[in-house]
């Protein structure tokens, strides 16, 4: 399968934090934008750096939770009283307070599966046998800056991400 | 603060408190040690261990093979207690995984950052627990091969479960509860695996663990949703870690059995859930740090912690204790006092009380002692004699209420035979057989975690590589 197209883009990669969130703050001052980072850790501050929109897995889960325990409600509630009613020691036929533990954990469970399943989707994860990440590194030591460029900006973002303490640049075509 | 120096973020945090790792730990070190099981050959420890446990497990499939022939007779239950071991089992099993969510999500909304060297094995335990736990139940229901009654389904006769059956509730609560600790732990894994795939060099495990890895690339945007799932899914466990016990606890709660029809059981349940559990946690570690030389990352302070833990949660079961016996001579019901103090204590039953006693209430006080906290013999001599405590207070309770309830004339007295040991010592196979199996193929120290809080977050210098690109 081809690879999605990727601009031209220069990869700093560091061995430090600091050194990298520094870099981003550079980079981004000389007007440089949609930058990336790889980092083998979540870096605090990172998102902010980058000025990353908040994740909208908040609210995959809430509303996932409520919609779980609604069908987990409404399912107790239909066979209960409605497909096959059966009179359980005089109580009401829809009785809340037994419904309750299936209902919330129905919410959770639908909640759960969903957010896995958003993390899937956000992080565009799939199995894959041969999969070659950008660098080895990056899951490891190592941070990676990824500066989309013109094809003429190409040697300037080079010396400056040089400047800015990179242990190596490179050239993605 | 020693190392004021320090510049920026990262140190602006942990300045607060003392350090977790070593200082000069670096990224470098971190995926190295932690993955060294990984690419080391396994120890004559651990093919010791393997061995054993595989041996126990097919102890236990022996033991359902003939129980799934021959039938439920072969094990102690006999009229009036028709609930034995097997729910004495369950509910251990439960218990156990519930420190594993306990350290995964609780500790982690409570920031407490010291969690990450335990989590990832203790959120392995309460996978490998709660399987060991959902297998009793579907062996004590007799007919095993129809446990798909139980769940609620469109069938010919238009039946369905009974929703108003504390019952059923389990079977919700216990499948969530697996469902959400693999989602949950399996998501904690993947940048790990990730790690591990592009550290492989044997190109068949470096396919398998990319598998796993599924793709990741670790950009700022992968960590973020990452991050914000994390702390949703610690949201929801943990209410769903308390349900699970409580729900467990319905299943005797619920009922009109003297010893059982308590409300207090929930959180006495949900307490005495913790305190085994961290008992297991503190069992495994100071094994895996022996066997896998991790003595760097789960220190003495993390497993003094626990011991902590311990001790609190072994205060709370023992106030539950007292609080059941009060209530019992207080409510004035002669049935509650035979069961709640002549039958646990000074009747048939005695031996297995005051075992519970002895193990619960009486010994982690030796916990109040800090050498004693920081002894890895004594902790692990306490740690199991906490467990078979806990194993006892759910036989006590499971047991003894149903030997002898309103009418002497129905009164029997319930033995464990070979049976019921056989199957419980299967499933312990069955536990250590996947947790050695974890250890060995899975990094066990949550990798990125643990590089988030150490004190000063940089990978190794690779002069080779790097100063001929520079």
């Amino acid at each position: 399968m081809p690879e999605r197209y990727r601009p031209p883009a220069v990869l700093g990669i560091f061995r430090d934090p600091e050194a990298l969130l520094e870099a981003i703050a550079a980079v981004r001052e000389k007007g440089y934008r949609g930058l990336d980072a790889y980092t083998p850790y979540p870096v605090h501050g990172l998102p902010e750096a980058l000025g990353l929109k908040e994740s909208w897995m908040p609210r995959v889960t809430k509303t996932m939770f409520f919609t779980g325990a609604t069908l987990a409600f409404t399912f107790e509630a239909w066979t209960m009283a409605r497909a096959w009613a059966i009179d359980v020691a005089g109580k009401p036929f829809i009785s809340v307070p037994p419904f309750m533990p299936i209902t919330f954990e129905g919410g959770i469970l639908i909640a759960g599966v969903s957010t896995f399943w958003a993390v899937v989707i956000a992080c565009r994860l799939w199995p894959s046998f041969k999969y070659k990440p950008l660098d080895e590194r990056f899951t490891n030591d190592r941070f990676g800056l990824y500066v989309p460029v013109r094809p003429y900006e190409s040697s300037t973002v080079q010396s400056l991400l040089q400047g800015l303490g990179a242990l190596e640049v490179r050239e993605l075509a | 603060m020693s190392d004021a120096h320090n510049s920026g973020h990262h140190s602006a945090h942990a300045n607060m408190e003392p350090p977790i790792y070593r200082a000069d730990l670096t990224l470098t070190d971190v995926s190295r040690d932690i993955n060294a099981p990984i690419w080391a050959k396994p120890t004559g420890w651990w093919w010791g261990a393997f061995l054993t446990s595989f041996a126990l497990l097919l102890l236990g499939v022996y033991v359902i093979w003939v129980q799934l022939h021959v039938g439920l007779g072969i094990l102690g239950l006999r009229r009036p207690v028709m609930w034995g071991s097997y729910i004495t089992d369950f509910v251990f099993w439960v218990g156990i995984g519930h420190a594993g969510t306990l350290i995964s999500a609780i500790l982690f909304l409570f920031r407490q950052r010291w969690r990450t060297a335990i989590n990832r094995s203790a959120e392995a335990m309460t996978i490998f627990a709660v399987m060991c736990a959902g297998l009793f139940p579907l062996l004590h229901i007799g007919r095993t091969l129809l446990c798909y009654w139980l769940i609620p389904y469109p069938n010919q006769r238009h039946l369905w479960v009974n929703f108003k059956s504390p019952l059923i509730w389990d079977v919700f609560a216990v499948s969530t509860y697996f469902t959400i600790s693999l989602l949950f732990w399996y998501q904690g894994l993947i940048p790990d695996l990730a790690t591990v795939r592009d550290m492989e060099t044997r190109p068949i495990a470096k396919a398998i663990y990319g598998f796993f890895a599924q793709k990741w690339k670790g950009t700022a945007r992968d960590w973020l949703h990452y991050e914000a799932a994390y702390g949703l899914f610690a949201a929801i466990a943990t209410p769903l870690v308390l349900s699970v016990h409580s729900v467990v606890s319905s299943d005797f709660a619920v009922s009109s059995i003297p010893g059982w029809h308590d409300t207090i059981f929930p959180p006495y349940f949900v307490a005495g859930a913790i305190f085994s559990g961290f008992a297991m946690v503190v069992t495994i570690l100071v094994i895996l740090r022996k066997a896998f030389r991790l003595e760097e990352y789960i220190t003495m302070d993390h497993l003094e912690v626990m011991n902590k833990i311990i001790l609190a949660t072994s205060s709370i079961v023992t106030y539950s204790y007292l609080v059941e016996i009060f209530m019992a001579w207080y409510n004035g019901s002669p049935f509650e006092v035979h069961t709640y103090i002549w039958i646990r204590f000074f009747g048939p039953y005695a031996w297995a009380g005051w075992t519970t006693v002895v193990c619960n209430c009486i010994l982690p006080n030796l916990f109040w002692f800090k050498k004693i906290r920081r002894n890895l013999f004594l902790m692990f001599l306490l740690s199991i004699t906490t467990n078979i405590g806990m194993w006892f207070e759910r036989y006590v309770i499971i047991v003894t209420s149903l030997a002898q309830d309103f009418l002497p004339s129905s009164w029997g007295y319930f033995k464990v035979t070979a049976w019921d040991l056989a199957m419980f010592a299967g499933s312990v196979g069955l536990f250590f057989v996947l947790f050695l199996l974890f250890a060995r193929f899975v990094p066990t120290i949550a990798i990125a975690e643990v590089k988030g809080v150490l004190r000063k977050p940089v990978g190794e210098a690779s002069p080779v590589l790097e100063e001929s690109n520079a």
